[in-house]
């Protein structure tokens, strides 16, 4: 194991009789370094020598992926690789000259020899081949990856400069600059120390005031003062932002959709959820729990549901036509994907299309893992022309909205009841209207329209003339149930205008004769509703589908709407009458479907609607066509009536019959007598429900007020899971349904709970777990160190670098779960240590033995993040706006680049928004801030768990030209004018806010030559200053001279464009 | 070497750290990080990518079918579509009537090659373009085809193809970028986005470098209002000194890096105005590529540019003009694009020619899908529309190692689906295979590890198409 082999290597170079054939973890220039100490005989480290060997040049084709295996060989385990074949095994264990395998990669023959020449992969060295060699000698061990075993804490190695250290931690990196021959740096001086951990913990510069505090304690208390240092660091609300940034690259956060369109969306509720959840120190374990599955929680609080949006923050699509299942399934993968490379540091995106072709993932684990992902009623497309928020959706109401929804719907509850009563307290009413033999009427419609004469595409409304309907594209007027009908072609419509302009709190209903020709799949036939996917379907509708007729009323389609589907199917070839009735309660219980005059048994297909069902400019009511759709092809329609009620089943009874046919009321049962009465006779009821209505209608308004966001629920009706073959969403492999579940290589899920996303969360954060830990605490290492210990912090897989110090990692991750997850005192405890507080330079013996810092015996120096790069500039101008969270901003950018995306301009905002901590500037992901992006800033479309640091000549013009830097600078050298009168003082000022250290006397000297040259030039061309002091929109103190300001803001600029600035050192 | 790194390298070198310095300094001069680059001797040096956006329809424009003007309005027979998928956006239609081109289709040249007359300029070049009738791709929507065409893979996050040259091959001109990106300024329906030339996962200083029309064309290349190049100078003077003394005490190469690339941007502060200020151009130039050549943002300009930028060693200029995406009113739609594109494009190709520079310069013209052979809304006597069709549509290459005057690959009489798709038919893979090919690069080999995996521009597929190189 991991830990077991690591922690022989400290005793192995204590002893230099031993075989020290293990190093091959450590990097070749190390091993090298090392050589005189190494002995080639000993068996090699399957983990750190073999099998990287073997995954580089021999699983593309004879690993885990069973799809791809050539010649049925594997060898990525031992049975396989021991496995009898013609010609003799790959590997005989003990027996180097018999394995078949390295008689093959020392071959020359092109028939022959592995790998072979057109698969572009490299031929084995000769140390290769020796490692090879030595390893099936000495029995050809296999072992279990070391990232698929639980992490376990090594003994601490024994050190000759105990002395140095302050952590455990430190012993652990100690160890190996002393095996290495070298030594420790010594700790770096105090000003940079505190720069350091200040930028580290908060994404800030420490301020002048706060370096003096220091340097003065320091040199009295050093420990004491660093340690109030901290502690005032991880107090300030500026360690949850910084820690927040990170944590934003893996949720793929952003203030816009992504794909082409790319619209804004409101998701910044959840970006201050993590602000807040890392500042107040949520367990790390709860902190992942919430975000998997907060909602499954039991008693789940809005705080924990809102977690969840984690999962629906990938990238989705609005375009026309586009295939709603394509996307869905596109967004179920990044939540795998994403699930993967953030929590497991794991590749499984790979496994989506074929098995993983190094890892232990074969794609039905991929699948059975996107099971836990793909129960929330949710769409694959969002909504185009309406700015509904794909569901599901968690409402985030303000108190006063809550309040004002509560208030609505109590006194709806109470009319509602008072309804239900009615019945009861009015039966002599009742009772005495029925024995006056009634022969109620029919229903009174408010529109009705005959079809039976077109006038220049026009045709009566019998109940308002004023408004007449309307043909679109040519529907013909054919003979008729009565008179003539409207036939369609499916490309055509018509529309009413004036009639059914219905909210969803208001009663109302329809009844029409329908002919369609045969089965349809799905056909539009009445609607107000701008457009089906590109609109959430918003608005109501009576389609076919399946042979079936449907109704609903939808705000978002699935996740927020009613609708009932009848279980027979719609007659076909003849006449029927169909009526369909809503009573205003937003309830599926409120529909009702008639067919042939009586109620069609339906189903309720959804039931939850909250919010209206008339924005997006819905358009009047239209007959047979929607945009982008299916229209009635073939299908008539005659004698439709729009009713401002619901309607009884006598109603409908009367409009279905002939006249000559009509019902008898008395031989109706008294139930449905009764029914009637109620809805349409008793005026104490029609008084109710008139209040009834209002009421509704005060909630709905209440809770169309209230702004939502995507969150996760299980919400949707069960699906199905399967392997969709080569990954594509309509190739699903039917004959073998997956149950969810997690890959074999790791921990079962636990037994006895429903195996759900929370479970899924439970499984993860179970301390036992190899990788939870281990991918946690590298990514903070990672934070504060620039690498993690494992330096590919998404890929911890055979195919990840091994860690650089395994006995390290995981002694981090064993104590991290052990003392509760808790993420600032894992932070607390890195920063606290030897290791961290180390200068940064690179001595020649560094940089000879190791060059790339591997062995961290100096603090490796960094680039400072994109984000810090722009706070730093505007913290040390005094321009930085420090408000917390909320929506986010639009600082300055050169204009024009968002006419490229055809999402109007961008428009800078005014005032404090401009100098906001750049995690809040607004992300729009095709076009994304390029002052960030420039410093390697993540894209945010898909999870990222570690950024590039370049160095471009780009970072070198967007410090010195960009408007927003410019200005920082003349902020801060307009600040130093003011604080100091000496001119040294004002260089040392500026030098220091951005640095953190004061200037030496020659950078003094180069500091005052550059301003004295600089004031020279300024004083010749005063127009150049007052166009610089124009540029920036500064004003000067009065007696101030431009060219003095002129020539600090040079100086300012060309500091923050220094090496001492841009890097944390 | 430049003047001003020799003694700092000098000193650095007497330094322990002599093998990193002499990386950062080959980063610096834009060499390529790749390996040994190209794998064999190259047909090309450079490439400018005429990306048409939107999907221009190749029934109007190259792929002549007179059977669809002969059986206009007739429903597509589904012998022919063979249940193949369609958008959201036609897929609802009750009819799918077959649409013949409404613009007549002459052959041009010694190649005979059909053009219709919406491409008069094109059509007299026809003998030095090689005609690619058998493209095809997997995607039926913008996002994806187009993100697909510019990067290889229909999900975001994978470089571009100027990423992967400018990691592969470096740039030419260490004072300009290795990849430039040209966008034609219009309003459109169809967006364009960083994404398709960015570096995905290369490191960023690969992304394309987008060309602005106005004062300042590269972002943030002008000196702020009131520094002179003067007090630049003196910025940078002072900035190298102050870097000097921190090498001095910190000993870490990356500082020797920021300088240099510091004075990289001051030189970028020359050569890119330079380089895209057509000023200099005499009248017969701009009479070549058009009068819209002399107004900055046009398509014209931008071939110009493209042009200059050829001439100036940029390995891979990409040309974006969208519009074309004509799902209504098609004829009007066509001729518009057509004439903002032709004469251009055509120009590109002759002032490349004539200046000697299209034997090394690989011209490539097309979009992310063509168009459906029925007409999406209403067809009447003088209008139509058509839909993504991803199943057939034309490209065009010209110059360096590509067979001048041929056409490879067919369609059907319908023009919908392949004549011969296993044989001919050239898939986006194969497309980048094939330019790769042409710039010395074996496509296979182009590789960067990323997650794990060795990724390429052309994923696990591609084929160099032979067929198409002389």
């Amino acid at each position: 194991m991991a830990q077991r082999v690591g922690h022989r290597v400290e005793f192995d170079l204590r002893d230099e009789n031993e075989s020290a054939g293990i190093l091959g973890g450590v990097l070749p220039g190390l091993v090298l370094f090392l050589g005189a100490l190494a002995t080639p005989q000993g068996p090699p480290d399957f983990q750190r020598e073999v099998r990287p060997i073997l995954a580089e040049h021999c699983f593309a084709c004879h690993g885990p992926d069973e799809g791809q295996r050539k010649a049925k060989l594997r060898l990525d385990t031992f049975a396989g690789a021991t496995a009898e074949r013609e010609g003799g095994a790959a590997l005989v264990p003990g027996r180097a000259a018999e394995s078949a395998l390295l008689a093959r990669v020392a071959s020359d023959d092109p028939e022959e020899c592995m790998p072979p020449p057109k698969s572009g992969k490299a031929r084995l060295t000769e140390a290769e081949q020796a490692t090879l060699a030595r390893w099936i000698a000495a029995g050809a061990r296999y072992d279990v990856h070391w990232a698929f075993v639980a992490p376990q804490k090594a003994p601490l190695p024994v050190v000759e400069r105990a002395a140095w250290c302050r952590d455990e931690l430190d012993r652990y990196v100690l160890a190996r600059i002393e095996a290495a021959g070298l030594a420790p740096s010594a700790e770096a001086e105090p000003a940079l120390l505190l720069r350091r951990v200040t930028l580290d913990l908060t994404g800030l510069p420490p301020t002048l005031m706060e370096l003096d505090e220091f340097l003065e304690e320091h040199a009295r208390d050093p420990q004491g003062a660093y340690r109030r240092a901290l502690e005032r660091l991880l107090a300030s609300p500026h360690f949850g932002e910084r820690v927040a940034s990170d944590w934003l690259d893996l949720a793929r956060y952003a203030d816009t959709y992504g794909y082409q369109s790319d619209v804004y969306r409101r998701v910044w509720p959840w970006r201050d959820w993590v602000i807040d959840a890392f500042n107040r120190n949520l367990a790390y374990d709860q902190f992942v729990t919430w975000q998997l599955a907060g909602d499954l929680v039991a008693d789940a609080t809005r705080e924990q549901k809102l977690a969840t949006a984690f999962n629906r923050l990938h990238r989705q699509t609005n375009e026309g036509g586009s295939v709603e299942a394509e996307f869905r399934a596109e967004y179920v993968a990044d939540r795998v994907n994403t699930f993967g490379t953030a929590f497991l540091g794991l590749t499984l995106e790979c496994a989506r299309c074929h098995d993983h072709k190094y890892d232990p993932l074969a794609t039905r684990e991929y699948y059975a893992l996107s099971a836990f992902f793909d129960r929330g009623d949710e769409c694959g497309l969002y909504s185009h022309f309406t700015d509904a928020t794909p569901t599901p959706t968690l409402a985030l109401p303000t108190e006063e909205q809550e309040l004002a929804s509560a208030t609505a719907r109590g006194a709806l509850e109470r009319l509602e009841a008072e309804l239900a009563a009615l019945p009861e307290a009015r039966t002599s009413e009742f009772e005495r209207w029925l024995a006056s033999a009634p022969r109620p009427p029919a229903p009174q419609p408010v529109a009705r329209y005959a079809f039976d004469a077109l006038a220049d595409n026009h045709f009566e409304n019998a109940l308002d003339p004023a408004h007449p309907g309307e043909i679109y594209e040519g529907p013909q007027l054919v003979p008729g149930h009565s008179g003539n009908a409207l036939r369609f072609s499916g490309d055509n419509g018509a529309l009413l205008p004036g009639a059914g302009e219905f909210a969803h709190w208001q009663p109302f209903a329809f009844s029409l004769w329908l002919r369609v020709p045969e089965r349809k799949e799905r056909a539009v036939i009445l609607r107000r509703s701008r457009a089906w996917t590109d609109a959430g379907s918003q608005g109501y509708q009576l389609l076919l589908e399946e042979g079936c007729l449907s109704f609903a009323l939808i705000h978002f389609w699935p996740g927020d709407a009613i609708a009932i589907r009848t279980r027979g199917e719609f007659p076909l070839g003849r006449w029927v009458h169909v009526a369909a009735s809503y009573d205003g309660s937003a309830r599926a219980a409120g529909l009702a479907l008639y067919v042939e005059g009586v109620r069609a048994p339906w189903s309720v297909v959804r039931d939850h609607l909250v919010k209206p069902i008339t924005g997006g400019d819905p358009g009047p009511l239209a007959l047979a066509e929607r945009f982008r759709d299916t229209g009635l092809a073939g299908g008539e329609i005659d004698e439709l009536s729009v009713f401002a009620r619901a309607l009884s089943d006598f109603d409908v009874a009367q409009l279905a019959a002939a006249p000559e046919a009509a019902p008898s009321f008395g031989e109706l049962a008294r139930a449905a007598q009764r029914a009637h009465y109620f809805l349409a006779v008793d005026p104490a009821a029609a008084e109710l429900r008139t209040r009834l209505t209002a009421a509704r209608h005060e909630l709905a308004d209440a809770l169309a007020a209230v702004p939502e966001i995507m969150t996760m629920a299980d919400d949707a009706p069960a699906r199905a899971t399967y392997v969709l073959r080569r990954g594509r969403y309509d190739d699903p492999d039917r004959a073998h349904p997956l149950e969810a579940g997690t890959p074999n290589a790791l921990p079962p899920l636990p037994d006895g709970v429903p195996h759900d996303r929370l479970a899924l969360a439970r499984w993860l954060t179970d301390g036992r777990h190899p990788l939870t830990a281990r991918v946690a605490v590298n990514r903070f290492w990672q934070m504060l160190f620039g690498r993690g210990l494992v330096e590919t912090a998404e890929n911890f897989g055979v195919q990840g670098t091994p860690p650089a110090n395994p006995e390290l990692l995981d002694a981090l991750a064993v104590d991290f779960v052990a003392g509760g997850w808790d993420v600032k005192a894992l932070l607390t405890r890195i920063v606290t240590s030897a290791t961290y507080r180390q200068g940064s330079r690179t001595t020649p013996a560094l940089a000879e033995h190791d060059p790339a810092n591997q062995l961290l015996a100096r603090y490796p120096a960094r680039r400072l993040s994109a984000e810090q790069v722009r706070d730093q500039a505007l913290a040390a101008s005094g321009l930085l706006c420090t408000t917390i969270g909320g929506p986010s901003v639009k600082p300055w950018q050169p204009p024009g680049l968002w006419s490229i995306s055809a999402a109007g301009d961008y428009v800078p905002d005014e005032g404090e928004a401009r100098h906001r901590r750049s995690l809040y500037t607004f992300w729009k992901r095709t076009v994304p801030p390029p002052n960030l992006t420039l410093f390697d800033a993540a894209r945010r479309e898909v999870c990222v768990a570690r950024r590039g640091s370049t160095n471009t000549p780009q970072q070198a013009l967007v410090l010195l030209n960009d408007p927003q830097f410019v200005e920082a600078a003349g902020a801060l050298a307009l600040r130093v004018l003011t604080e100091a009168q000496d001119e040294d003082e004002r260089l040392t000022r500026v030098f220091r806010r951005l640095t953190g250290r004061a200037p030496n006397a020659s950078e003094l000297v180069e500091l005052r030559a550059l301003d004295l040259d600089e004031r020279e030039g300024f004083v010749v061309a005063p127009t150049d200053a007052a166009a610089l002091l124009t540029s920036t929109g500064l004003a000067l103190p009065e007696g101030a001279l431009a060219a003095d300001w002129a020539a600090l803001t040079a100086v300012a600029s060309t500091v923050l464009s220094l090496d001492a600035s841009v890097t944390l050192r | 070497m430049d003047s001003f790194l020799d003694p700092t390298r000098r000193h650095f070198l007497r330094g322990s750290a002599l093998g990193l310095g002499a990386l950062a300094l080959g980063d610096v001069l834009g060499a390529q990080e790749a390996g040994a680059l190209p794998h064999f001797a190259p047909r090309a040096r450079r490439v400018i990518y005429l990306f048409q956006s939107g999907g221009p329809s190749q029934l109007e424009t190259f792929d002549y079918k007179p059977l669809l003007n002969a059986k206009n309005g007739e429903q597509l027979p589904e012998s022919v579509r063979r249940g193949q998928r369609l958008t959201g956006m036609s897929g609802n239609q009750s009819s799918l009537p077959l649409a013949g081109s409404l613009f007549r289709f002459a052959q041009h040249g010694a190649s005979r090659a059909w053009v219709s007359e919406l491409l008069p300029h094109t059509a007299r070049i026809v003998d030095e373009l090689c005609f690619v009738k058998s493209m095809h791709t997997n995607a039926i929507n913008h996002d994806p085809a187009i993100t697909f065409f510019c990067t290889g893979a229909e999900m975001a996050g994978r470089p571009s193809m100027g990423a992967w040259l400018s990691y592969g091959l470096g740039s030419a001109n260490r004072n300009l970028p290795a990849f430039v990106v040209l966008v034609t300024q219009k309003p459109v329906d169809q967006p364009l986005y960083a994404r398709l030339w960015g570096s995905g996962f290369l490191p960023s200083g690969h992304q394309g470098v987008q060309l602005l029309a106005g004062p300042s064309p590269v972002l943030y290349l002008a000196n702020p209002a009131g520094v002179s190049p003067l007090a630049r100078r003196r910025m940078l003077d002072a900035a190298a000194k102050l870097n000097q003394e921190q090498l001095e005490r910190e000993g870490d190469p990356e500082i020797l890096t920021r300088m240099a690339q510091a004075e990289l941007a001051y030189r970028m502060q020359v050569s890119v105005p330079e380089a895209s200020d057509v000023r200099d151009e005499p009248d017969e130039v701009f009479e070549l590529y058009g009068p819209d050549s002399r107004a900055p943002g046009t398509y014209a300009h931008n071939c110009l540019l493209a042009r200059r930028l050829a001439e100036r060693g940029v390995r891979f200029v990409q040309l974006f003009h969208p519009g074309w995406d004509h799902h209504g009113g098609l004829p009007a739609g066509m001729r518009g694009l057509c004439k903002e594109t032709d004469q251009a494009s055509a120009a590109l190709v002759v002032d490349l020619k004539r200046r000697g520079l299209l034997d090394d310069t690989l011209v490539v013209w097309g979009g992310e899908f063509g168009r459906t052979n029925y007409s999406q809304g209403k067809l009447t006597a003088d209008d139509y529309g058509r839909d993504h069709h991803p199943r057939c549509f034309t490209t065009w290459l010209a110059g360096a190692g590509v067979r001048a005057g041929t056409t490879h690959g067919a369609t059907d009489e319908y023009g919908y689906n392949l004549l011969e798709p296993e044989t001919d038919g050239v898939h986006v893979h194969d497309l980048h295979a094939t330019l790769l090919h042409l710039l010395g690069i074996e496509h296979t080999r182009l590789v960067y590890r990323f997650q794990g995996r060795d990724f390429r521009l052309t994923d696990v597929a591609g084929r160099v198409v032979n067929e198409l190189l002389a």
